[in-house]
C-alpha cells in the first residue's frame, strides 16, 4: 500500500479546509487548526490499477495573529498551494509559500489551486497567470471548495505527479 | 599454472632489461617463494572464482549456523534471514500458491485447531474471572455501574480488574508522520491509524516547535484518563504505545528494545521509506508481541470457594423465591376454588399481573364478600386485586336472600327460594303478607310464591281493637242520619282502641276500616240507600276527627241489604238503623 503525505499551504481564509471537507470525511473537529496548527485527514484515490492513501495535512493558513508551522511541512510528499481568486494579496502569498516550501523540502510536487472561481466576476487577479506560471511548469486549476469544480481533479493530479 | 607463469614473465623482462645483473637474485626468489605463490594464486582463484566459493561456504553453512546460533542465541540470525525468507516465501506463493499449500497442508489442521483451543482457553479465562466478580459485592456495584454508564457487563469487570493493557502500537515514520505499522487488542475501537499517527506526529511537532527542543526528542508520555500514550522515539521510527491502565516501568523497556529492533531489521527500508509500506508488512506481528495486558489477581481458593458459597447463596435464595412463589399461587388457587364455590360469584379469571394475582369476575351484591374469605384463609389482601362485575344470580340461596332485603319479613317468617319459587313459612301480619303478594313476583329470580306454610298471624291488640269496633254498632233514629250524643261519647270510647288497628308492631298500616251503613225495611228502598249512605259518611267523619286516618276508612250504605236483625220487631228494627263496621283481613292464598 503506498501512503503519501500532502500538506495544503496557503493563506487565511482562502478555503483550504473547505477544500478538504469537500474531498474526505473529517473525524477531527477544525478546532484543531486553531489549537495545534494542523488537522489531519486522509483520502485513497484509485489511480488507475493502484490505490494511494493521501493524508491531508490542513495547515492553519498564516495571518497576522498566528504564523504557520513549517515543522508540519516536513515529509511532505506533495502539496496543494491555495489562493484565493478574489484577493489578490494571498495570489502573492501563494508564490511565497511555494519559495519557502522549495527552502524546505526541495523540489516536490505541487498544484496551484486558484480557489473560489465560483465567483469569477469577482476576481482580483489577472485572467493570464495561467499562461504565466504554466511556463515556470506549475500545474494550475481554478477551483471552487461551493461548486466542487476540480476539487478531485487537483488531488488526482497531485497523486499522479508524486507517484511519477 | 598459467597465470603462474604470466606473473613471471614480467620479472623476466626486468631481469633483460636490467642487463641480467640481478638474474640470480630472481632465481633465488623463485626458488624460495614459488610454492607459497602458487599457494597464493590458487586461494586467489579460489576466492575469486563463484562456484568454488560457494561450494567451500556449503561445507561448513550448517556449522556456521550452529555456530551462530550457540553464540549469539536465535535473535540475530533470525533477523538477519526473516527478510529473506520473508520474501522468498512471498514470491513462491505468488507464483506456485499449490507448492506452499501442499507443504502447509500436514500443519494447518494441527494449527487450526491449536488455535481454536488457544482462543477457547483464554475466552474461559476471562469468562471464569467475569464470573468470580459477577458473583461478588463487587460484582454487583460493577453491574449497577454497568447499567449505569450502558456499558457492559464484561467489559466493566475487565476494566477493573485490570492492571494495564496495551491496546494500541503504532509505528509511525517520524519524518512524514505516515503509520508503518499498526497492532490492536482484541476489542478496542480504533480510528484510522494514517490520521492518528499524523495527529501524534503534528502533536510532537507542535511541542518542539513551541519548546525548542531537539528534533530528536520528543513528548515521552501523554495522559488522558485511564490511558497514556508512551511514546519512544527513534532515528527513522516512533513507537507509540496506547495503555489503559498503569503499566510497569519495563514496559518502556520493551518498546524501547522492540523499537531498536525494528530499526535493525528494516534500517534500509526506513532510510528508504517513499509512503510504500509494502515492506513493512511483516512489523505488525513483532508490534502485537507489545500488546501486553496483566489483570488484578485474587486469592484463587478462597476466590472459588467465595464463588461457590456465593453461587449457593443465589441458588437458595432463588429457590426459595421460587418455592413461596408456587406457595402463594396454590393458596390462592385454592381460595379461587372455594370462591368459584360460592353462589352469586362468578370468576372468569385467575392470573398475575404486575406482580400481583388478578383475580376477575362477576359477583351479586348479596354475594358472599370475598374479602372474608382471604381473611380466613390469612392470605396477604395486598398480594392480589380482585376485580368484580355485578349483575344479579338466580342462585336460590341468593334470591332468597334478595326477597328478605326486599320484603323484610317479620322475625315470625322465614323466606326460602327452591327453583325460583318463593317459600314463605311462619306466621305473618295480614298486611305484610298482602304486600307479599302485591312484590314477589317483582324480585330478580321469583317466579311464583307458595303460601302453604304461611298462616296469618293477629296480635292481641289489634285482634282486640278489631273486635271491639266490629262488635260496636251506632244507632240512629227512625229516618235520621244524625248521630246522638250518646253515639258520639260511644264513638269516642271506642276511638283509642282502633288506633291498634292503624298503628301495630308489625306494621299494619294499610288496615281498611269499612263503615257500613243500614236502614230498617220501613220507607223506599231509595231513601234507605241514600239514608245509610249519609248514615257511614257521618260516622266516618266522625271518626275523622277523632284521629282515625281517613284514607282508612271505606264509607258504604248498603240500605237494607244487610240487616242486622230481621225486621220483624222494633228492637231489631232499631238495630238495623245504624252503622256498623268490619275490618277485612288478608287471606291466604
Amino acid at each position: 500500500m503506498i501512503q503519501k503525505k500532502i500538506c495544503m499551504l496557503g493563506s487565511f481564509a482562502v478555503g483550504k479546509t473547505s477544500l478538504v471537507r469537500r474531498f474526505v470525511d473529517s473525524i477531527y473537529s477544525d478546532t484543531y487548526h486553531t489549537t495545534v496548527g494542523v488537522k489531519v485527514d486522509k483520502k485513497v484515490v484509485a489511480l488507475d490499477d493502484r490505490e494511494v492513501t493521501l493524508v491531508l495535512w490542513d495547515l492553519y493558513g498564516e495571518d497576522d495573529f498566528q504564523k504557520m508551522r513549517w515543522s508540519y511541512f516536513r515529509g511532505a510528499s506533495g502539496y496543494l498551494l491555495v489562493a484565493d481568486g478574489t484577493r489578490r494579496a494571498t495570489f502573492d502569498k501563494a508564490l511565497e509559500l511555494e519559495e519557502r516550501a522549495r527552502q524546505e523540502a526541495g523540489v516536490i510536487p505541487f498544484v496551484f489551486l486558484v480557489n473560489k472561481c465560483d465567483l469569477a466576476e469577482e476576481w482580483d487577479v489577472d485572467g493570464g497567470f495561467e499562461s504565466q506560471l504554466a511556463a515556470k511548469s506549475w500545474t494550475v486549476l481554478r477551483s471552487s471548495a461551493k461548486t466542487g469544480e476540480n476539487v478531485e481533479e487537483a488531488f488526482r493530479q497531485l497523486a499522479r505527479k508524486m507517484l511519477g | 599454472m598459467a597465470d603462474a607463469s604470466t606473473k613471471r614473465a614480467p620479472s623476466e623482462s626486468a631481469e633483460e632489461a636490467a642487463g641480467n645483473g640481478t638474474g640470480s637474485l630472481e632465481e633465488l626468489r623463485h626458488l624460495i617463494l614459488a610454492p607459497e605463490q602458487e599457494a597464493l594464486d590458487r586461494l586467489q582463484q579460489r576466492v575469486a572464482d563463484p562456484q568454488s566459493r560457494t561450494a567451500d561456504v556449503s561445507d561448513v553453512v550448517a556449522e556456521a549456523i550452529q555456530l551462530r546460533r550457540e553464540q549469539d542465541g536465535d535473535n540475530a540470525l533470525r533477523d538477519a534471514l526473516a527478510p529473506t525468507i520473508e520474501s522468498s516465501l512471498r514470491e513462491s506463493v505468488r507464483k506456485d500458491p499449490a507448492a506452499i499449500a501442499d507443504a502447509l497442508f500436514p500443519v494447518m489442521g494441527p494449527a487450526i485447531r491449536r488455535s481454536i483451543l488457544e482462543t477457547l482457553r483464554a475466552f474461559l479465562e476471562s469468562f471464569n474471572q467475569v464470573m468470580e466478580q459477577s458473583l461478588s459485592w463487587q460484582g454487583l456495584q460493577w453491574r449497577v455501574e454497568a447499567l449505569r454508564t450502558g456499558r457492559r457487563f464484561s467489559e466493566v469487570a475487565l476494566l477493573h480488574s485490570l492492571v494495564f493493557r496495551v491496546e494500541q502500537i503504532f509505528l509511525i515514520h517520524k519524518k512524514t508522520g505516515l503509520p508503518l505499522g499498526h497492532a490492536v487488542a482484541p476489542a478496542v475501537a480504533t480510528e484510522d491509524p494514517s490520521l492518528v499517527s499524523g495527529m501524534l506526529s503534528a502533536i510532537q511537532d507542535f511541542v518542539r516547535d513551541s519548546f525548542h527542543t531537539p528534533s530528536d526528542q520528543g513528548v515521552g508520555r501523554m495522559n488522558v484518563g485511564d490511558l497514556d500514550v508512551w511514546i519512544e522515539h527513534g532515528p527513522q521510527g516512533s513507537l507509540a504505545a496506547v495503555i489503559r491502565g498503569i503499566a510497569p516501568h519495563d514496559l518502556r523497556d520493551r518498546l524501547a528494545e522492540t523499537l531498536e529492533a525494528i530499526h535493525r531489521q528494516y534500517a534500509a527500508e526506513l532510510e528508504r521509506f517513499d509512503g510504500n509500506t509494502g515492506a513493512f508488512q511483516s512489523v505488525n506481528p513483532i508490534l502485537a508481541q507489545c500488546l501486553e495486558a496483566r489483570y488484578k489477581q485474587g486469592a484463587p481458593r478462597r476466590g472459588r470457594r467465595y464463588v461457590w458459597a456465593t453461587a449457593g447463596v443465589i441458588v437458595l435464595l432463588v429457590g426459595g423465591w421460587i418455592g413461596w412463589r408456587w406457595w402463594q399461587y396454590h393458596r390462592w388457587s385454592e381460595l379461587v376454588s372455594t370462591l368459584r364455590e360460592q353462589p352469586g360469584i362468578v370468576i372468569t379469571s385467575f392470573g398475575r399481573e404486575h406482580g400481583r394475582f388478578a383475580i376477575r369476575g362477576l359477583r351479586d351484591p348479596l354475594a358472599a364478600d370475598p374479602a372474608e374469605f382471604v381473611k380466613d384463609a390469612t392470605l396477604d389482601p395486598k398480594s392480589a386485586a380482585f376485580h368484580w362485575g355485578a349483575y344479579y344470580a338466580l342462585d336460590d340461596a341468593i334470591v332468597a336472600k334478595r326477597a328478605t332485603a326486599e320484603l323484610a319479613p317479620p322475625q315470625s317468617t322465614v323466606l326460602m327460594v327452591e327453583n325460583g319459587t318463593l317459600l314463605p313459612r311462619g306466621n305473618a301480619p295480614p298486611i305484610w303478607i298482602s304486600d307479599l303478594k302485591r312484590r314477589a313476583l317483582e324480585i330478580p329470580g321469583i317466579r311464583a310464591v307458595d303460601f302453604s306454610h304461611l298462616a296469618i298471624e293477629d296480635t292481641a291488640a289489634f285482634g282486640i281493637a278489631r273486635h271491639e269496633i266490629m262488635n260496636t254498632v251506632i244507632t240512629f233514629p227512625l229516618g235520621s242520619p244524625e248521630l246522638s250524643a250518646a253515639d258520639v261519647a260511644s264513638l269516642r270510647t271506642v276511638a283509642p282502641t282502633l288506633q291498634h288497628l292503624f298503628v301495630p308492631p308489625d306494621g299494619h298500616a294499610d288496615t281498611i276500616l269499612e263503615v257500613v251503613g243500614h236502614t230498617d225495611s220501613s220507607g223506599a228502598e231509595l231513601i234507605n240507600e241514600s239514608l245509610s249512605q249519609r248514615r257511614a259518611e257521618q260516622v266516618a267523619r266522625m271518626l275523622a276527627k277523632l284521629g282515625v286516618p281517613e284514607t282508612s276508612l271505606r264509607v258504604k250504605g248498603v240500605g237494607t241489604a244487610q240487616p242486622l236483625r230481621p225486621d220483624d220487631s222494633e228492637e231489631n228494627r232499631r238495630l238495623n238503623r245504624s252503622v256498623t263496621f268490619l275490618v277485612p283481613v288478608p287471606q291466604s292464598e
